[in-house]
């Protein structure tokens, strides 16, 4: 764990399960990898970077991505190709969702926990602009943007100039939480398999 | 009607965008292997005033969005190009009616497209090996190094098959990243010896002329001014040179070591008989080449030595050090000169040799020209690609991803 994500990820994808909605999460892990079914009935896939040695951040997440793809490509040819939606959480995987996209005609949701205008203010190193030429790029392919707050829908929009009517506001407090969820979900599928 | 064998290529450069070797190789041989039946995608880095796509000879060539905004670092860069690459040929794969039977990807700098997409479209995918990180540094010292030293290591690894320019870096690739012995291939590279025979438009007296005096003899290098490319052993070659025989040193090509060069060659007082030239667009090296009494190839890593087989194939006697790629081109003393590598003293012994003895000269000009047309020719390592593309595609059909 390293922030928040991880246990709403965790939080998320149970009730997935119990909304009958085949779940599956792919991760990074450096010494735990492979698939693992979890009690909840969500399956891990936790892959790790075959790159050692890093300079940065950026090259590490940009190679981890090759890994994170190679996992979810596995699971869709293992699912008979019968992935509706794919699920990014924030910049680091978003190079993969966007080939996944364009090879396999898979949608994605981009959901943003933070941006890197927010993380380094007034920051436009070729590191930060990098990062956020990703998140630009997420924006841009997601069929649906998913945000946890109206605060961040107008900072989205004054960053990024999304159209509001691309993002949907899904409160994590909200009791509608899980059904709100399920609701973007099918307007990006166009109807999930299972419910 | 049977279906055409389709390859889709990844390089980081194609013509015009020409920076080191791997462009001319790709350039021909996709041209010739379309020419051999197979159709052929290549995928590479835009370039200004060219096409963002282009039908040549028969080859699509897909130029993409190289990420032109500032990185932090190269590698960094690479890795960013590779992620517009890899969307965009994704895309491209995807809307084709033919679907792609290869990817095939040339050196690391594709590495991370070239894995992407075989797991997404779950076709092999064949690497060629131009060079290597650990023998283009002699080492590996940075975090840079060992980082791209690891992406080569994991793009060989992903790959069906290795192929590799010479039987030197069959053995070096083999070494730097622990290969099976039957993963690796050898494919020569291949010279285009069509374009050294076209007629001249200008004479060629007065060509020279704007190089070099009628009395002096013209060496020419050609190369990045960098130091595995040996370029400061004939730097340093040419005082020992200038003792016996009045010549002109020409150097075409740029590098960081320029600086350091120029200090060197003031040093020694011989600035009138070095020329530093930087780049040349390919009519003035192609005449350069033809009129070089001597071309040097002093290189202390050399994976294949294209340069050396242009300068035969112009019929200009080559001098070059004896390692890597450059050792099995050259047959000494019937094909061109081996000098001892990092060593100015053999280097200087071989310029003079061949300038000095005009029968030595001819002798080995005429026997080079004719090594260059018999192995190093683009027809016959296009069919020696399509055959490996086939028994790939045999051992891929009875896999469970076919």
């Amino acid at each position: 764990m390293v922030g928040q994500l991880a246990e709403y990820i965790n939080a998320l994808s149970t009730q997935l399960i119990k909304n009958k909605v085949e779940t599956y999460v792919v991760t990074y892990h450096d010494s735990l990898t492979g698939a693992v079914e979890e009690a909840s009935g969500v399956t891990v896939v936790r892959v790790a970077n075959p790159v050692r040695a890093h300079i940065g951040v950026l090259a590490w997440d940009l190679t981890l991505n090759q890994e994170v793809e190679r996992a979810a490509a596995s699971i869709y040819y293992q699912a008979d190709k019968q992935i509706d939606l794919i699920n990014v959480y924030d910049w680091h995987f978003i190079p993969a969702a966007v080939t996944l996209k364009n090879a396999l005609n898979i949608p994605f949701v981009y959901s943003v926990e933070s941006l890197e205008d927010q993380r380094s203010p007034n920051s436009n190193t070729p590191y930060n602009m990098s990062i956020k030429s990703i998140e630009w790029l997420g924006f841009y392919e997601a069929k649906k943007v998913s945000v946890k707050s109206e605060w961040m829908q107008n900072e989205i929009v004054r960053i990024y100039n999304v159209p509001k009517d691309k993002m949907k506001v899904v409160s994590p407090s909200a009791d509608s939480w899980i059904n709100d969820v399920l609701e973007l979900y099918k307007t990006v599928a166009g109807g999930l398999n299972s419910t | 009607m049977k279906k055409k064998l389709s390859v889709m290529m990844f390089t980081w450069e194609f013509p015009p965008r020409v920076i080191g070797g791997i462009s001319p190789h790709v350039f021909f041989l996709s041209k010739s292997l379309a020419k051999n039946g197979v159709k052929v995608h290549v995928i590479t880095c835009d370039f200004p005033g060219v096409p963002a796509h282009e039908v040549i000879d028969g080859v699509e060539v897909y130029r993409i969005d190289s990420y032109k905004n500032p990185a932090p670092d190269f590698a960094t860069w690479v890795y960013l190009m590779n992620l517009n690459m890899q969307k965009e040929a994704a895309a491209i794969v995807n809307k084709l009616a033919d679907k792609i039977d290869v990817f095939h990807a040339h050196d690391w700098l594709v590495a991370t497209a070239g894995i992407g997409l075989k797991h997404v479209f779950r076709k092999p995918l064949l690497v060629t090996m131009h060079s290597t990180e650990i023998g283009r540094r002699d080492g590996l010292h940075t975090d840079t190094e060992k980082m791209i030293h690891e992406t080569e290591a994991w793009l060989t690894y992903e790959a069906w098959k290795v192929i590799c320019c010479s039987d030197y870096m069959v053995s070096h690739v083999r070494w730097a990243f622990g290969l099976p012995e039957d993963k690796l291939v050898m494919i020569p590279n291949g010279v285009n010896t069509r374009v050294y025979e076209s007629p001249e438009k200008e004479d060629r007296d007065a060509f020279r002329a704007k190089f070099a005096l009628p009395e002096e003899k013209i060496v020419l290098y050609v190369g990045r001014l960098v130091y595995e490319k040996g370029i400061h052993v004939l730097i340093n070659a040419v005082p020992k040179v200038m003792e016996k025989v009045n010549a002109k040193f020409i150097i075409v090509g740029s590098g960081y070591m320029k600086e350091q060069l120029l200090n060197i060659v003031r040093s020694m007082s011989l600035e009138h008989k070095v020329l530093f030239m930087g780049f040349a667009d390919d009519e003035t090296l192609l005449r350069l080449q033809k009129c070089a009494d001597v071309s040097v190839v002093p290189s202390l890593f050399e994976p294949f030595g294209i340069v050396a087989l242009e300068a035969m194939a112009a019929k200009s006697p080559v001098v070059v050090s004896d390692t890597g790629g450059l050792s099995e081109i050259v047959d000494h003393d019937v094909t061109g000169f081996k000098a001892y590598p990092n060593n100015p003293d053999s280097l200087a012994w071989g310029i003079t040799k061949i300038l000095l003895d005009e029968n030595y000269k001819n002798y080995i000009r005429e026997n080079a020209y004719r090594k260059v047309q018999e192995k190093y020719n683009w027809e016959k390592i296009a069919q020696q690609t399509k055959t490996i593309y086939k028994a790939v595609l045999g051992e891929y059909s009875k896999s469970f991803w076919a």
